[in-house]
């Protein structure tokens, strides 16, 4: 890091960066209204679609006796799993003194949050009665991996809320002062309460990194849990393909790969939508590709063991699910989302060749479409298959489709997720000014200095 | 391969199942006329009925109520057009050779046997004058005490006779039952004396609920029209034990019987993490302190 001894030039690169950073939230124009009308529309067909599964019941979806956990809790498992990025890149890169991803944290925080938050309002979507919500805190018992998966998702909701909000605090300071008349009244009066009256001196500052030093390491234990106690819902049972040892990492690998697939393409459309070319560089993009291989070689390795060694022993009941996954009728699902969603990724971004913006963005949409219908592939096929056998089924019970009004309530999801992550685009910036100012040389103290109106 | 295997086995069992429905069921022509050795008879018949009871009712049913098992295809009633347009030789082959849900039953019962039993299904041919005429059963009242001290169960039974006179039943088997979840569970039987009274001592160890308590069904046979008489529980059985469903060192439980260790691992990992987060509210609280100064 240099340091910019020069006032002047300080002063001016500062100007630069602050007017680059807020232009997202100054931005004000057809296509943002029109976005956000998208949005709306969709959240309001999920939530009338949500109003006509409370009405009549669960019977609205496709779920029966058999498969009694649809695609919500495929869905809910990937937000969790998309949330995890969050702890991956604002915390462990920043413990590790990775400096390229420092400008990428905050894009990682909004998708953490974003997710997080929708993953338990998911939960609340697959129930029949939402209205009893209340009794899983009352009458949770503390031997179910149910409650432990409802107390750390909130815990990590919250973690994550304050990691996004400490490092925000300066920068808040930063837009109560430089900004005015180009801002609505309101937002200026939330900057200036939110930014605590922040003066900036060496005191706050310290506080600030202690503080955040100390969720960056709270949230790994934290991060961890949750996706590792998400995998227990599913391995604490004994059914063929959920009965695993390794379902924990396995889960945690995975959402290493839907989560960094989801913070590149939001930063690929920050860039292009907020003209962020010169923070979000190229570099950006050739290391999340890197990262994107790494963390697709750890889950790649884990699939190995999760499908290699019970498909070797085939035993019996794993044999059935193993086959009607290989071969039967979730082969082609399966295999286009291990080959298209993992392999060839991996194969693809380690050329250099393919790890431009665009390309890694492109590569990036595949994975995370593939981390969806993986989710799928892992709850769903292992339900089909009844432990006892029983008589006179109703052919509904065999197979498991989604109705509309669960693709109507999971299309919600992802709306209110991507209208999360907007708003919090528009009302805060979407790179940490001050850290990123640090970065390229600028002292603190110019950062609380009013700039000259002209 | 499995699979594939599997639905041949089905495929097979299928088209046999609809083979059985469609075609008559063949007996060869030597078998067909074989004359039945065994006399018809009043005893004879009573022979035969005591091994259909014993050997076919299962499935069968009683005689003349059609209640037989729904089977594929379902077993005919004794007295029905099916069974009894059979000749002698044809009934004997096909209750020895068997044919898909029907069992052969050469290798269970003798020669003799199943000619008893070719008489009793004989009986009930209309173009036969019946020689075992049942009797229409006895309207007949029981009344039972037990002694829980002694597990004694008294039983006094007695019917109405033509005139209407109330007379002693004797000589007549009662049945001793123990009421369980899915029935009765007989336990004992015991005649009647020339009083029309009898009385049974219960074994020891008959198994009642949780407490040991025991109910006690008393009844008469077929031939008797009677209310079965329930006991009140009595203190007369082992106690059942209760198996622990929830086995100590499970770590999935109840609240109640929860492992103390996974409690507090429990609240110990998610204190610890609020607490930390109180910590970090704390310090921004002190940031805005520090600015009002």
């Amino acid at each position: 890091m240099n340091k910019i001894e020069s006032p002047e030039e300080s002063r001016k690169l500062l100007d630069k960066i602050v007017f680059d950073l807020t232009r997202s939230i100054v931005k004000k124009d057809e296509l943002t209204r029109f976005w956000f009308f998208i949005l709306i529309m969709f959240i309001g067909v999920g939530l009338w679609g949500w109003g006509i599964q409370i009405k009549n019941g669960l019977g609205v979806t496709g779920m029966r006796d058999y498969v009694s956990w649809g695609m919500y809790i495929a869905n809910f498992v990937f937000f969790v799993a998309v949330s995890l990025v969050g702890f991956l890149i604002s915390s462990t890169l920043h413990l590790l003194n990775v400096s390229w991803s420092k400008p990428i944290s905050r894009v990682a925080e909004q998708v953490a949050i974003a997710a997080v938050a929708l993953a338990g309002i998911i939960i609340v979507n697959d129930m029949g009665r939402p209205d009893r919500l209340l009794n899983v805190f009352i009458h949770g018992r503390f031997a179910s991996p149910i409650l432990w998966d409802v107390s750390v998702v909130m815990t990590y909701l919250t973690i994550s809320v304050l990691l996004f909000y400490l490092p925000l605090i300066p920068d808040l300071a930063i837009l109560r002062n430089r900004m005015g008349d180009e801002l609505p009244k309101w937002k200026m009066k939330m900057y200036s309460i939110l930014s605590l009256g922040w003066k900036g001196d060496a005191k706050q500052y310290k506080i600030i990194y202690h503080a955040m030093r100390v969720l960056m390491i709270l949230i790994i234990p934290v991060g961890l849990s949750i996706h590792t106690v998400t995998s227990w819902l599913f391995a604490a049972t004994l059914r063929a393909g959920w009965d695993s040892t390794i379902m924990g990492p396995y889960f945690v690998a995975g959402a290493f790969v839907a989560g960094v697939a989801a913070v590149v393409i939001l930063m690929y459309a920050y860039r292009l939508r907020y003209g962020l070319k010169d923070y979000f560089e190229d570099i950006h993009f050739s290391q999340m590709g890197k990262l994107l291989v790494f963390v697709g070689l750890l889950y790649l390795y884990f699939n190995v063991n999760e499908f290699l060694v019970p498909g070797y022993k085939m035993r019996a009941a794993e044999g059935v699910h193993l086959l009607n996954i290989f071969t039967g009728s979730y082969a082609a699902m399966f295999w286009s989302v291990q080959i298209l969603g993992l392999i060839l990724p991996i194969i693809l971004l380690l050329f250099k060749f393919f790890r431009k913006p665009l390309s890694v963005t492109l590569i990036s949409i595949v994975v995370l479409i593939g981390a969806w219908f993986k989710r799928f592939i892992i709850v769903i096929p292992t339900l089909e298959h009844p432990f006892l056998p029983v008589q006179n089924v109703p052919a509904d019970f065999h197979h498991y489709a989604p109705t509309s009004i669960e693709i109507m309530i999971t299309l919600f999801s992802f709306m209110a997720a991507l209208l999360i992550i907007t708003i919090l685009a528009k009302l805060f910036p979407v790179i940490t000014i001050w850290e990123y100012a640090e970065e390229k040389g600028i002292d603190k103290k110019y950062f609380s200095e009013q700039p000259k109106k002209s | 391969m499995i699979k594939k295997l599997n639905l041949l086995v089905v495929a097979v069992l299928i088209l046999s199942a609809q083979q059985v429905i469609s075609q008559e069921w063949l007996v060869p022509a030597d078998k067909q006329n074989v004359k039945n050795p065994s006399e018809f008879n009043l005893e004879n018949v009573k022979k035969g009925k005591e091994i259909y009871i014993r050997e076919c009712k299962s499935c069968h049913g009683d005689a003349g109520k059609h209640n037989g098992l729904a089977l594929v295809p379902p077993p005919p009633d004794v007295t029905s057009k099916i069974m009894q347009d059979n000749t002698d030789g044809e009934l004997f082959y096909k209750m020895s050779t068997g044919k898909g849900v029907m069992p052969k039953f050469d290798v269970i019962l003798s020669e003799s046997d199943r000619w008893f039993l070719v008489n009793y299904i004989k009986n009930y041919n209309p173009e036969i004058t019946p020689l075992l005429v049942e009797a229409p059963p006895v309207k007949a009242n029981l009344t039972a005490s037990i002694d829980g001290s002694t597990r004694v169960v008294t039983v006094s039974a007695g019917f109405q006779n033509k005139k209407g006179e109330k007379e002693n039943l004797t000589e007549t088997p009662v049945n001793i039952c123990v009421e369980r979840a899915f029935g009765d569970l007989p336990v004992g039987q015991v005649l009647t004396d020339d009083k029309g009274t009898a009385s049974f001592k219960l074994p020891e160890n008959v198994i009642g609920d949780e407490e040991g308590f025991v109910k006690v069904v008393v009844s008469l046979g077929e031939d008797f029209e009677a209310k079965k008489v329930t006991l009140e529980k009595a203190k007369i059985g082992i106690p059942k034990e209760t198996p622990q469903l929830i086995r100590k060192g499970v770590i999935w439980s109840t609240n109640e019987n929860i492992p103390l260790w996974m409690l507090l691992s429990y609240l110990g990992a998610i204190g610890g993490a609020w607490l930390t987060i109180l910590y970090v509210v704390i310090q921004i609280v002190k940031i805005k302190k520090l600015s009002a100064k």
